[in-house]
């Protein structure tokens, strides 16, 4: 059954994101019941596609000025799926604490940020910008312990653990580290710098 | 070419489907994302952000709607233009003033010519909303106000005018093949 009209030639204006917000959230709502307007939903981002591709100046030009974002950042296609996966375990973790809040979600999508470690293996923190939770993780399979500095404070958060093609830790400690250490016995590995 | 294997593995939520989406398509969603913001880094974080979103998104994507692609590029688009709709970032983005200036200085001659080309086959009026609607990120209202018509005239000329390109973009495209 379909309570709402056909989304017509809303279609284009939707897929170009030229719709008020009202509207927009309308046609999606009947996207999601109606298969006929999914559909052309889909032709039409498929046409604005094409539109793209034919005002790109030439393949050299865009592979040069717009290279993986990742890659420009020195971080490799391989840390995605991770990223994606500390971003999922951040929400489990926030969700826990507040059940089916929207504004607690947005804000897991949105609000964190990222550092590199400073040596190898290559390694990276993700981080909640309000310092709620932090998630290390580090290329292969090797253990190290994880260090938050603060001042000439230091604390334990824990160690490693091998997931992959990386070793991971999750550690929602709530305090803002300047730096974070990856150790192996007394010996420092490598340091991140928390911005 | 559709890749209909990665686009059922990318609506079943697999992450390699995720990673080879990304190589793929995050060059062209970081082109449309920049003409929008004329900011890197902005881009860069666009992109990312969409994948992330869908990752968590159990029904984001279904292989009925079309081509992932499309589909990759459409999002990063709405985000793009989220922040540029947002009065603190516009603020920014005007802060970095000399960044653009420099980026248009680079870019826009080019980008305007083959703007100019694509749209060869539209009217006068089609290819203005195209335009404003899709190439400076306006909404219907928005165009409707700086062109003193009516909302519904701005969506039948951008309806009228995606089929118009669909008819010359896309037989092109599968006339190359």
């Amino acid at each position: 059954m379909e309570s709402e009209p056909h989304i017509g030639d809303s279609a284009a204006a939707y897929a170009a994101g030229a719709l008020d917000e009202n509207e927009r959230a309308a046609v999606a709502a009947h996207a999601q019941t109606c298969a006929a307007c999914l559909r052309a939903i889909g032709q039409a981002e498929e046409t604005w596609l094409a539109l793209e591709r034919a005002v790109e100046p030439n393949a050299s030009y865009v592979n040069a000025r717009r290279r993986l974002p990742f890659e420009r950042r020195g971080i490799a296609g391989w840390w995605l799926p991770a990223i994606a996966a500390a971003a999922f375990v951040a929400g489990l973790f926030f969700a826990h604490r507040a059940p089916e809040s929207p504004a607690t979600l947005a804000m897991i999508q949105s609000h964190f940020s990222h550092a590199q470690f400073d040596g190898t293996p290559p390694a990276k923190v993700i981080y909640a910008r309000d310092r709620s939770w932090y998630y290390v993780l580090v290329r292969g399979g090797g253990r190290y312990d994880v260090y938050g500095l603060r001042g000439t404070a230091s604390r334990a958060l824990g160690t490693t653990q091998p997931r992959g093609a990386t070793s991971e830790l999750f550690a929602p400690v709530h305090e803002p580290f300047d730096v974070l250490q990856l150790r192996e016995g007394i010996r420092i590995v490598e340091t991140a710098r928390i911005r | 070419m559709r890749d209909e294997s990665l686009e059922l593995r990318f609506q079943r939520r697999d992450a390699v489907a995720y990673d080879a989406a990304y190589r793929a398509f995050a060059p062209r969603m970081n082109a449309a994302a920049l003409r929008l913001l004329r900011d890197p880094e902005a881009a860069d974080e666009c992109v990312h952000e969409v994948f992330l979103e869908l990752w968590r998104r159990r029904t984001a994507y279904v292989c009925e709607r079309g081509s992932l692609e499309a589909f990759l590029v459409a999002c990063v688009r709405n985000r793009a233009l989220m922040r540029l709709r947002d009065g603190k970032r516009r603020s920014a983005i005007e802060q970095r003033l000399h960044v653009v200036e420099k980026y248009e200085m680079q870019t826009d001659p080019i980008e305007r010519a083959r703007i100019a080309q694509a749209l060869e086959r539209l009217t006068d009026v089609q290819g203005d909303v195209v335009v404003r609607a899709y190439f400076r990120g306006m909404t219907l209202s928005e165009v409707a106000g700086e062109l003193g018509v009516p909302i519904g005239t701005v969506k039948g000329r951008l309806a009228a005018a995606l089929a118009t390109l669909r008819r010359s973009l896309i037989a092109e495209t599968n006339d190359g093949i």
